[in-house]
């Protein structure tokens, strides 16, 4: 909400409670009645509360908290296929439906590895500096609770092997801004391969085989008139991987107190590729 | 290829839309006026009339006028919906500027809504409120932002912060000090959201009155890091402004350490004195000097930009040394000891690693200026990581850390992996990037970028290709030790097929290879002796070079080296015969540079070669003296006057060689022209530097709104008690010249003649209806009459006039009509004070009873009118030409739409005046002469559309010193608050001028009695009746007065009574229609006083009520509560804020 070009609000929380966001049970509601008021008519507390992202007084009737790790893998593999620059990017995303005002504590077994960290407002500051920990009272619902960014990868051919069993990797190839190619015979030595019109290849691997390696290879015809290309595309690579932290940053443990029950707790990691690009 | 599917995918489409669309108000937008809006509107359920303002709010979206509806809307705003209140609230905002008169309707309900319990409620309407930006109102939304920032909910103050800056963009000049209280409250507020908002209000409504921080200070750092993410942006730059203000910079950082760059250089020098090539490093370091004086003055001019704003500094220093900083040392602080900064510094350094780039921007930028230079590098990761976001924050970013690269150089080179370019990166992005990578290269990291930029030449964008050859320039440029290894693969990049094929030139290939050689010549500029192969080699690959800009650098690098080394002499004749070969198939820039070359090539040869050139040179130039390009020709006859001697007499050799000090004059010339070029200057320093995080900063110039930061140290602590002070006492400069001036026209006999004039007219007027009880219509139709003369009023009251000039006689005429059942209350004795002490004026007083009350009228009051005059032109800006305006009560003759206004021109000056004249402005543009303007000014202007803004007085044609010349002017005023731009002529020069409406003559009296006074008054209670208070104090003086003159005993209430009515009679065009007195009062109370005045609007003759209720007792201040009736919203508002302004104000002068 922007009042006179300046945001007044812009809190998701006291938005959400402000105008209720459309759902099928209001629309049929506001068919039925032919009412469709969807704003509050009280001012939501959470203006005034300390903490403005959580709604004072929320109920669950069954309490879980999810916290998942989502990588993404930034790298660039030059024309002589050494790698350039191969960075981290990943994020803490909590999803918690958590009653009262929950007080979260989460520590990480190798906080070391984090090269950058950028943190949701509710993280307290304090705990992190001196202890590395992510102390916070959390928002209702999905939210991103730190981002970061490491340089540290661990992970190695072999331990692929090791997560093959769970991980499966789809890779999209795109020739960038490739004027001259106009054909291209791509085969690969497992999974399926496909070239969408878009000069994009979308190779589906499914589950890593153990036995080996994935690769792909082909070769990619130029225009008729032309020989030799002077300009080189670049490759621009997506894949997904479940179950892994390329990072291999570790939750140590997620506390809560303030809690009337037992919650359940929840964790994944997924990593994917950012920017990951092959010159040729 | 299946038609039919693709047929149900639409339908399917639709038919989602459709799903998706029920049960929201989308089918609003198809069609919003297929049905009765104005029906809905009057409904009276909630429902219909949200979805009536649903639907004009659509119709306003779709570009529709909907403002016909506005007086149907506005009356929903007293709805309990609070849903109906939003939607009237937005089409309120939307038309209020445009229908001011019917938006005021609204204020009332404003007023209720600001004491509903629901603070959602208050806040609401305070908001509309306040974006309704209308003058009229803004002393009541300024009454209602100040009560809402006591406000209880954090929200409703957050909204009233939110609100101070749309007053302030009202130009409120008056109210500003409340406002910067208001925002005072507001700083000081415990929730950390208000805050955040106050600080905004702070940064646009007073930026500079940092004492309001002083106070709060400490406790705003600490609620920096919970107030939110837009709030800390704004505040962070607060807090900054008022540190530096307050303490200076800090010596230890960055900004104030030419020394910065240092520590870097110092590493660069250990690694350099491992080269075994002794002569070779003596050069270097002698390169590093010059590199280091531009180095070390970067953070210097970085910081003073910051301070005084890159403009001013660049003009400056331009003509002016750049040696006087300005500041003297004490105004520096210490970042680890002081512990403002101290605590600044910690409170902020959390917020780098917030979710919200521009906050990490804020807090980067604020330890970048304050914190000491170890400890700046913290930035360095924080800002790093905001690159990873969007295209375009990660331009902004990149453009910060461009800067801060340059400076600090060192403290981002570890970090050149996080610069490289992908793919996806926009073309500004990547030039960005380029330009950080290069001044950030070091000699360890050199090779890896090096070997980046070998990738990126071969990008499709052949533009960013172009850029990363002109980047491996500046690398090297930089880091000399990896020259030979760039210009070995700019050599091989320039002999690519590629580059110089046909194809090529479409792709924008001409300026990687162009941008190839530019790089080649800087590199070899920086140590020509050792790069003389490379030299040889270009022209070698002469014959493969086909771009003009790339042959004709090849030709300027072989004039300029030629007599380096040992293989380019020995090459030279060969080369110039080429050159000579090749001219008339070269390019226009070619060829100019072959030109060169020759003379170059000449100049310096000896021996036997010489001969060679000079017949070269000549043949060239023959060549070139026909060429079809001016350019060349005129080049080539330059050159053959300049080197005649030279190419024709063939002893002059001899004569050279022998004397050289006796060498021609113009082969001197030349010599200068041509050599002496080698030497590299050094790069001027354009760049503009803004404060980081600023948009001034992205788009290069100052944007508007963009200051520089305080000066250091400008806020002392004596000074931050008396910053009030010095506002009110600027305030009260400004306003005693006027007051003075005013005074000095009102002592001149200038007035008395005409102001007496006008005086009796006006007492007349009133009398006449008392005493004669003659009808409007007649009156007015005797104003219409006496057209030739100045002052009708004195034509329709002719008659009385003449009985009121005989002292006394008045009182007969009136007693009988008016006495019959009122009893005389008045004092004998005070009666005959007043005979005897104006015994020239007549004056009569009738009292009345009615219930508890007296009833006199004062009479004689019209002689002690005194109208305030108001300066138009200053003798100081108009080359000692006075221009005064005094309202008059004159009514005009010409449209009721004008007001008369009495303009005296003074002539200050000790010489004589010619054509003075007064035009409006937009009339002035197309005025010539001023007969022009007198051509139009006479034909006779009748109905209301073809009114003038100017009714234009005759023109003056001279005015000779200190010489008074007055003239009635009649202007129709646009709006009763704002100020008519007029032009004056005078001595055929022009000055723009201000006229200043007064609302009081924008209305005349309207005579009537007491009943028909209380009778109209009924019909217009409610919504036409405005009341407000003030306090009066007039009477102080005046009875103070009495009470030194013993000899004269005046009735206090009488005092009170006439220098009220005098104040009302000489501020506006009144009629005095009552006066009341209380009988049963206590002698020195007054309460219970009232003075009624009519008045009708000029332009719609609409009835203006005015009555003045006094309460208090008599020896004090009093309290008066003034009302005014009239249907004319807007007008009685205004009307009665100025009659309560001037009520307010204290007295100025005594008669």
């Amino acid at each position: 909400m922007i009042d006179n070009g300046f945001p007044l609000t812009t809190e998701p929380n006291i938005l959400r409670q402000m105008i209720a966001s459309p759902n099928i049970v209001s629309k049929m509601l506001s068919v039925a009645t032919g009412n469709s008021s969807n704003v509050s008519n009280t001012l939501p507390d959470a203006t005034a509360s300390c903490v403005p992202w959580r709604i004072t007084d929320l109920k669950h009737t069954n309490n879980e908290v999810y916290v998942d790790l989502v990588e993404e893998m930034d790298a660039i593999i030059n024309s002589d296929g050494a790698l350039v620059k191969c960075e981290i990017n990943g994020e803490v995303q909590v999803n918690s439906h958590l009653s009262g005002l929950p007080d979260l504590t989460l520590s990480f077994a190798n906080p070391s590895i984090l090269n950058d960290v950028r943190f949701h407002p509710c993280v307290r500051f304090r705990p992190w500096e001196s202890h590395q920990i992510l102390s916070f009272v959390p928002p209702d619902g999905q939210f991103k609770l730190m981002s970061y960014r490491s340089n540290v990868i661990h992970l190695q051919g072999q331990k692929v092997e090791e997560y093959s069993d769970i991980c499966k990797a789809t890779a999209n190839l795109r020739f960038w801004d490739m004027p001259y190619q106009c054909f291209a015979d791509l085969t690969s030595n497992h999974g399926a391969v496909n070239i969408l019109a878009n000069k994009t290849c979308s190779w589906s691997i499914g589950r890593i085989p153990k036995d080996k390696a994935p690769s792909m290879s082909g070769t990619l015809a130029l225009e008729t008139d032309l020989e030799r290309l002077n300009v080189f595309p670049t490759f621009q690579v997506g894949f997904r991987i479940m179950g892994v932290a390329l990072s291999a940053l570790q939750i140590d443990k997620l506390d809560l107190r303030n809690l009337p029950n037992r919650p359940y707790k929840g964790f994944r990691a997924l990593t994917q590729a950012g920017e990951f690009e092959v010159r040729s | 290829m299946f038609p039919q599917f693709g047929a149900t995918a639409d339908t399917l489409s639709k038919a989602s839309t459709m799903v998706f669309r029920i049960g929201t108000d989308a089918h609003l937008y198809d069609d919003p006026e297929d049905v009765n809006i104005s029906l809905l509107l009057d409904s009276k359920f909630d429902s219909e009339k949200c979805e009536a303002l649903k639907r004009l709010l659509a119709l306003i979206a779709q570009g529709f006028d909907v403002s016909n509806f506005f007086p149907q809307v506005v009356k929903n705003v007293a709805s309990q919906s609070l849903e109906v209140k939003k939607l009237v609230y937005l089409y309120l905002l939307h038309y209020a500027e445009k229908r001011p008169n019917e938006a005021l309707l609204s204020i009332n309900s404003f007023q209720k809504d600001l004491g509903d319990p629901n603070p959602l409620v208050r806040a609401l309407a305070l908001r509309a409120m306040a974006g309704i930006r209308l003058h009229v109102i803004s002393p009541i939304v300024l009454v209602a932002v100040g009560k809402c920032a006591r406000d209880p909910s954090v929200y409703v103050r957050k909204c009233a912060a939110n609100a101070l800056p749309k007053l302030y963009d009202l130009h409120l000049e008056e109210n500003t000090t409340t406002i910067e209280e208001i925002v005072g409250i507001l700083l000081n507020d415990n929730s950390p959201g208000v805050v955040g908002a106050a600080a905004a209000a702070f940064a646009s409504v007073c930026p500079n009155n940092l004492s309001l921080i002083e106070r709060n200070y400490r406790r705003l750092c600490e609620t920096l890091p919970d107030v939110e993410d837009w709030g800390q942006i704004v505040l962070i730059g607060v807090l900054l402004r008022y540190v530096i203000a307050r303490h200076g910079l800090a010596k230890e950082s960055i900004m104030l350490s030419s020394c910065a760059t240092v520590s870097y250089r110092s590493e660069n020098d250990g690694s350099e004195n491992d080269g075994s090539d002794t002569n070779f490093e003596l050069k270097e370091n002698g390169k590093d000097k010059g590199c280091d004086v531009y180095e070390s003055e970067l953070p210097e001019i970085v910081s003073r930009s910051y301070l005084e704003g890159p403009e001013n500094y660049l003009s400056r220093s331009s003509h002016a040394d750049k040696g006087s900083f300005g500041l003297d040392f004490s105004c520096f602080t210490s970042a680890k000891s002081n512990y403002d900064v101290k605590i600044l510094l910690q409170c902020t350094s959390p917020l780098l690693w917030s979710h919200n780039s521009a906050v990490v921007l804020a807090a980067a930028g604020f330890h970048w200026i304050m914190a000491p230079k170890e400890d700046v590098k913290r930035i360095v990761k924080p800002l790093l990581f905001v690159l990873r976001s969007s295209n375009a924050s990660k331009y902004v970013v990149l453009c910060n850390i461009q800067v801060f690269a340059k400076v600090m150089p060192y403290v981002f080179s570890p970090y050149y992996e996080d610069f490289f370019i992908c793919s996806s990166d926009s073309y500004q992005i990547k030039a960005l990037k380029l330009e950080i990578l290069s001044s950030i290269a070091t000699d360890s990291s050199i090779l890896v970028i090096f070997q980046e930029f070998q990738d990126y030449v071969r990008d499709p964008d052949r533009r960013f290709a172009a850029d990363t050859v002109a980047a491996i320039g500046l690398c090297v440029r930089r880091l000399p030790k990896v020259s030979d290894m760039c210009l070995g693969w700019l050599l091989a990049l320039t002999r690519q097929e590629s580059l110089n094929s046909d194809i090529g030139s479409v792709g924008g290939e001409d300026g990687v290879l162009v941008q190839a050689l530019i790089s080649i010549k800087a590199i070899i500029n920086l140590d020509p002796p050792c790069h003389e192969k490379v030299i040889v080699q270009l022209v070698r690959s002469l014959e493969l070079i086909k771009v003009p800009a790339a042959r004709a650098m090849i030709f300027w690098m072989v004039g300029e080296y030629n007599s380096i080394g040992g293989i380019i002499p020995l090459m030279l004749p060969t080369v110039l015969k080429y050159l000579a070969w090749c001219f008339t198939s070269e390019a226009l820039e070619a060829k100019l540079q072959i030109l060169n070359t020759a003379v170059k090539v000449l100049l310096c040869s000896k021996g036997e070669d010489m001969w060679t050139f000079r017949r070269i040179l000549s043949y060239v130039l023959e060549l070139a003296i026909c060429d079809l390009s001016y350019d060349v020709r005129d080049r080539a006859r330059v050159l053959k006057k300049l080197l005649s001697p030279l190419i024709v007499s063939h002893d002059l050799e001899v004569e050279a060689k022998g004397l050289p000090e006796n060498k021609d004059l113009k082969i001197v010339v030349a010599d200068l022209f041509f050599r002496g070029q080698s030497k590299p200057c050094p790069e001027p320093i354009n760049y503009r530097f803004y404060l980081p995080g600023s948009l001034s900063h992205i788009v290069l110039h100052a944007a508007p709104g963009y200051e520089p930061l305080p000066y250091p140290c400008s806020l002392s602590i004596d000074e931050l008690g008396h910053d009030f002070n010095d506002v009110q006492g600027i305030e009260a400069l400004r306003e005693g010249p006027t007051g003075s001036d005013s005074y000095g026209v009102d002592g001149s006999d200038t007035v008395s003649g005409s102001l007496d004039g006008e005086n009796t007219s006006d007492y007349s007027s009133e009398y006449s209806i008392t005493g004669s009880g003659g009808s409007g219509g007649e009156e007015s139709g005797s104003v219409s009459e006496s057209d030739d003369n100045a002052d009708p009023l004195i034509n329709f009251s002719d008659v009385s006039n003449a009985c009121a000039n005989q002292n006394g006689g008045s009182q007969d005429n009136n007693a009988p009509s008016r006495i019959d059942d009122f009893e005389e209350l008045m004092s004998k004795k005070s009666l005959d004070s007043w005979l005897d002490e104006h015994p020239s004026q007549s004056s009569s007083e009738l009292t009345h009873i009615q219930r508890s009350s007296a009833r006199i009228s004062l009479g004689h009051i019209g002689g002690r009118v005194k109208l305030k005059s108001h300066k138009l032109l200053d003798p100081v800006i108009g080359n000692g030409l006075s221009v005064d305006y005094t309202f008059s009560s004159e009514i005009s003759s010409v449209s009721p739409l004008l007001v008369c206004v009495e303009v005296s021109f003074t002539n200050c000056s000790t010489e004589p005046m010619s054509k003075l004249l007064l035009v409006d402005e937009e009339s002035s543009k197309g005025i010539d002469s001023a007969e022009a303007a007198l051509a139009t000014s006479e034909s006779p202007l009748t109905s209301d559309k073809d009114v003038p803004i100017l009714v234009p007085l005759e023109d003056i044609n001279s005015l000779d010193a200190s010489q008074t010349i007055r003239r009635i002017l009649q202007v129709r005023f646009h709006h009763h608050l704002l100020p008519l731009k007029l032009v004056l002529w005078c001595n055929g020069k022009k000055h723009p001028v201000k006229l200043r409406p007064d609302i009081g003559f924008f209305v005349k009296p309207l005579p009537m009695d007491i009943e028909m006074f209380t009778s109209k008054e009924s019909q217009l209670p409610g919504m036409f009746e405005y009341t407000r208070s003030c306090t009066f104090t007039d009477h102080i003086g005046e009875l103070k007065n009495e009470q030194c003159d013993s000899s004269l005993i005046k009735d206090k209430f009488l005092v009170i009574c006439e220098s009220l009515a005098l104040k009302m009679l000489s501020n506006a065009n009144l009629f005095l229609v009552s006066v009341d007195m209380p009988v049963a009062a206590n002698l020195d109370d007054a309460s219970g006083l009232r003075l009624r005045f009519s008045s009708e609007i000029l332009s719609n003759s609409i009835p203006c009520l005015i009555t003045a209720t006094v309460e208090g007792k008599c020896s004090e201040p009093l309290t008066l509560s003034v009302k005014v009736n009239c249907e004319e919203t807007v007008f009685g508002l205004n009307l009665l804020n100025r009659i309560v302004n001037f009520l307010a104000e204290p007295i100025l002068t005594t008669l």
